[in-house]
C-alpha cells in the first residue's frame, strides 16, 4: 500500500462508491435519445452533392452517429466535417485522405460510399473485407465482372449492402412493382425502363482526354487517388469538379444513369433479381435520335430500355404491361394505370414519393441491426447492373447479343466477352 | 465544347479508336507517337487485338506511364497470346509495375504462372509478396 502523496486502490474504490456518478441522460436513452450502445456508427467516402443529400437523411436518424469522412479533395473533407461537427456541437468528426485509415476504425460499423462511379465496387468490396456494412450510391459497378464480384463478396462475407437505388423504397414505385408481383397485371408481357435521356447523357461515352493542367498538391486534390483503379490521364480540374460523366474511363454511360434504377425496378417487379435477360438488341444511336435496347428473358418476357415515349410523369419512368392491365409511374409520384385498374390506384403525393431516400436509409439501418437483407441488396443490385452493362455493350458494338446469365458471358461473341471487365490500375485489385 | 487532346499524327481519340488492329500496332511501335495515342491504341486493342498485337503491346508493360494500358489490352486477350507475355514481364519487373502484372495474371487465372508466383511470395517487397499470395489463392485449383 502506498504512503502519503498517493492514493491506495482500496481508498480510491471506497471514495468512488460514496461519490455520486453523473451519467448523461442521453446515455440512458432519456428524452428520446438513443443510447450510444444502440447507435450505428457511420463513416463517409467521397461525399459530394448527392452524397451530402443522402448523408442528411442519415443524420436525421436518431440511431446514427457520423464519425469520419474520407475524401481526396481537402475542400470536401472540410465541408463534411463541418456539417457533422455542427450537427453534434463538437469538433470530433475525423477527416482522412486515405481510405485505409477509415477502414481501420474498429469503432465504425458502416460506410456511406458516394464517390464517382469508378470507385464504387472496389471501395465496397474493400469495406466489406474490413468488416463494414455498406450503403453505396449507384451505379454500383463499371463492368459485368465488378457486378459479380460485388454480389459474391457480400454474400460470402455476410455483410449488409444497400445500393443507392432508393426507388425500391419509394411509395409509388413500390406500389407499381407490387401490382406486377401480385399478379394484378396478369401474366407480364413487357417491362419498360427509362434510360438516361440521350440528349443529356448519351449512351456512348467518349475516350477523349481534356488538356493537361498543373497537378495540385495531393493535400488539396490527390489526383492519383482520385483516379484510383482507372487508367492514368493528365490532371484537369474539370473532372474533379464533377464533370467526369461521359468519359469511358469514369462513367458507365447514359444507359446506367437511370437504368441502374429503372432496370432494377423492372427486375424486382418481375421476380428476376437473380438473373438477367438473355438477348439484347440495340436501336438508334442516342444523342440526336431516340434509342432503345430490346431485351428478352429466357421465359420470353421483354425488357425495353428506352429514353423516350413515356407519359411525362417525371424522371425514371417504369411501365409494366401484362395480360390484365398496365401501370406506369416516375419520380413525380403520379401513378397511371389501365382503365380496369383505376379503382385500385392510390394517390401518392410528390412529397410522399420524395421520401424514398429517407425510407431507403432507414431500411439499411434496420438491416444493419437485424442482419436481414435490405431491399437493394448486393445480389439484386449486381444482377440489375449486369443487365445494364450487357445492354451497354450491345449498344457499343451496335449488334444483337445473346447472354448466358449462368456464366455471365456472351454467347459466341469474343469482342463482347472482352468488354465484360477492365484491368485495374496498380496496385488496385478486387 | 471542351477542347480535347489530339496526337499531331494520329488525331483525336475517336480517330484512333476507329483504326484496325494493324494500324493500332503501328502506333505502339512508332517512337514519335504520344502517350495519349498509345494509350488509346491499347484501349482499342483490348477489344479488337489479336495474338499479333501482343508483340507490340508486351514491351509497354515495363513503361511506367503505359504499363497499365498494356495490361488493359492484354488482360481480356485470348489465353495463348497474353499469358506468356505477362509471365515474362513478371520475371523481369519490380515494384508497382510487377504488382500490376501479377494482378492481371490472377484475373486470367494462368496455371502456368504458379511456380513463378510461388517464388514471388517471398519477394522482399511486401506489396509484391501480398499480390503473389492473393494471385495464388485465386489460381490454384481447389483441393
Amino acid at each position: 500500500m502506498r504512503k502519503t502523496g498517493s492514493i491506495s486502490r482500496r481508498r480510491l474504490l471506497a471514495g468512488a462508491a460514496a461519490a455520486p456518478v453523473i451519467v448523461p441522460g442521453s446515455v440512458l436513452g432519456k428524452n428520446g435519445a438513443v443510447p450510444p450502445s444502440e447507435r450505428i456508427t457511420l463513416g463517409g467516402l467521397g461525399i459530394g452533392g448527392r452524397g451530402a443529400a443522402v448523408l442528411r437523411s442519415f443524420l436525421e436518424q436518431p440511431d446514427v452517429q457520423f464519425l469520419a469522412v474520407c475524401d481526396v479533395r481537402n475542400e470536401r473533407r472540410e465541408a463534411i466535417k463541418t456539417m457533422a461537427d455542427e450537427k453534434y456541437g463538437n469538433r470530433d468528426c475525423a477527416a482522412y485522405r486515405d481510405q485505409e485509415e477509415l477502414f481501420a476504425r474498429r469503432d465504425i460499423d458502416a460506410l456511406l460510399i458516394a464517390t464517382g462511379d469508378r470507385w464504387h465496387t472496389l471501395l465496397s468490396v474493400l469495406a466489406a473485407r474490413a468488416g463494414k456494412d455498406v450503403y453505396c450510391e449507384k451505379p454500383c459497378s463499371m463492368t459485368i465482372a465488378e457486378s459479380r464480384a460485388l454480389a459474391d463478396t457480400f454474400q460470402r462475407l455476410g455483410r449488409i449492402y444497400q445500393a443507392g437505388t432508393q426507388r425500391r423504397n419509394g411509395a409509388n414505385f413500390v406500389w407499381a412493382c407490387e401490382m406486377a408481383r401480385s399478379g394484378k397485371l396478369g401474366k407480364l408481357r413487357a417491362l419498360h425502363a427509362e434510360a438516361g435521356p440521350g440528349n443529356r447523357w448519351p449512351p456512348l461515352t467518349r475516350h477523349d482526354w481534356l488538356p493537361a493542367e498543373p497537378e495540385p498538391s495531393p493535400q488539396v486534390v490527390d489526383w492519383d487517388r482520385w483516379l484510383g483503379p482507372c487508367p492514368w490521364r493528365p490532371y484537369n480540374a474539370e473532372y474533379v469538379k464533377g464533370r467526369w460523366r461521359g468519359y469511358f474511363d469514369f462513367h458507365g454511360g447514359g444507359i446506367l444513369e437511370w437504368g441502374s434504377h429503372t432496370v432494377d425496378l423492372c427486375q424486382w417487379a418481375a421476380g428476376k433479381d437473380e438473373t438477367a435477360p438473355v438477348e439484347y438488341v440495340p436501336y438508334g444511336m442516342g444523342a440526336d435520335t431516340p434509342y432503345r435496347i430490346e431485351c428478352r428473358y429466357a421465359d420470353g418476357l421483354r425488357l425495353v430500355l428506352r429514353d423516350s415515349g413515356f407519359l411525362g410523369l417525371g424522371s425514371c419512368h417504369i411501365r409494366f404491361e401484362g395480360d390484365a392491365g398496365w401501370v406506369e409511374t416516375a419520380d413525380g409520384g403520379e401513378i397511371r394505370v389501365s382503365e380496369n385498374l383505376r379503382p385500385l390506384a392510390p394517390s401518392i403525393s410528390k412529397e410522399e414519393a420524395g421520401r424514398a431516400t429517407t425510407n431507403h436509409v432507414r431500411d439499411f439501418l434496420d438491416c444493419v441491426k437485424s442482419r436481414r437483407q435490405p431491399r437493394s441488396h448486393a445480389l439484386a443490385a449486381g444482377q440489375a447492373h449486369i443487365a445494364c452493362h450487357a445492354a451497354y455493350i450491345a449498344f457499343q458494338l451496335g449488334r444483337k447479343l445473346e447472354f448466358d446469365p449462368a456464366t455471365d458471358s456472351f454467347v459466341a461473341d469474343e469482342q463482347a466477352n472482352r468488354m465484360r471487365s477492365r484491368a485495374m490500375r496498380e496496385p488496385w485489385r478486387l | 465544347m471542351a477542347e480535347f487532346m489530339r496526337d499531331p499524327k494520329y488525331g483525336t481519340a475517336a480517330e484512333i479508336m476507329a483504326l484496325d488492329w494493324a494500324r493500332l500496332m503501328g502506333i505502339l511501335e512508332d517512337p514519335e507517337a504520344s502517350v495519349f495515342a498509345k494509350a488509346k491504341a491499347c484501349q482499342r486493342l483490348a477489344v479488337v487485338g489479336n495474338h499479333f498485337a501482343v508483340d507490340a503491346i508486351a514491351p509497354l508493360l515495363a513503361d511506367p506511364q503505359l504499363s497499365h494500358y498494356a495490361r488493359f489490352a492484354l488482360e481480356p486477350a485470348p489465353a495463348f497470346a497474353a499469358d506468356p507475355a505477362l509471365r515474362e514481364a513478371a520475371g523481369k519487373l519490380k515494384g508497382r509495375l510487377l504488382v500490376g502484372v501479377i494482378n492481371s495474371i490472377a484475373v486470367r487465372r494462368d496455371p502456368e504462372a504458379i511456380p513463378l508466383l510461388g517464388k514471388l511470395v517471398n519477394d522482399p517487397d511486401p506489396e509484391v509478396a501480398r499480390a503473389a499470395l492473393e494471385a495464388l489463392a485465386r489460381i490454384r485449383p481447389p483441393l
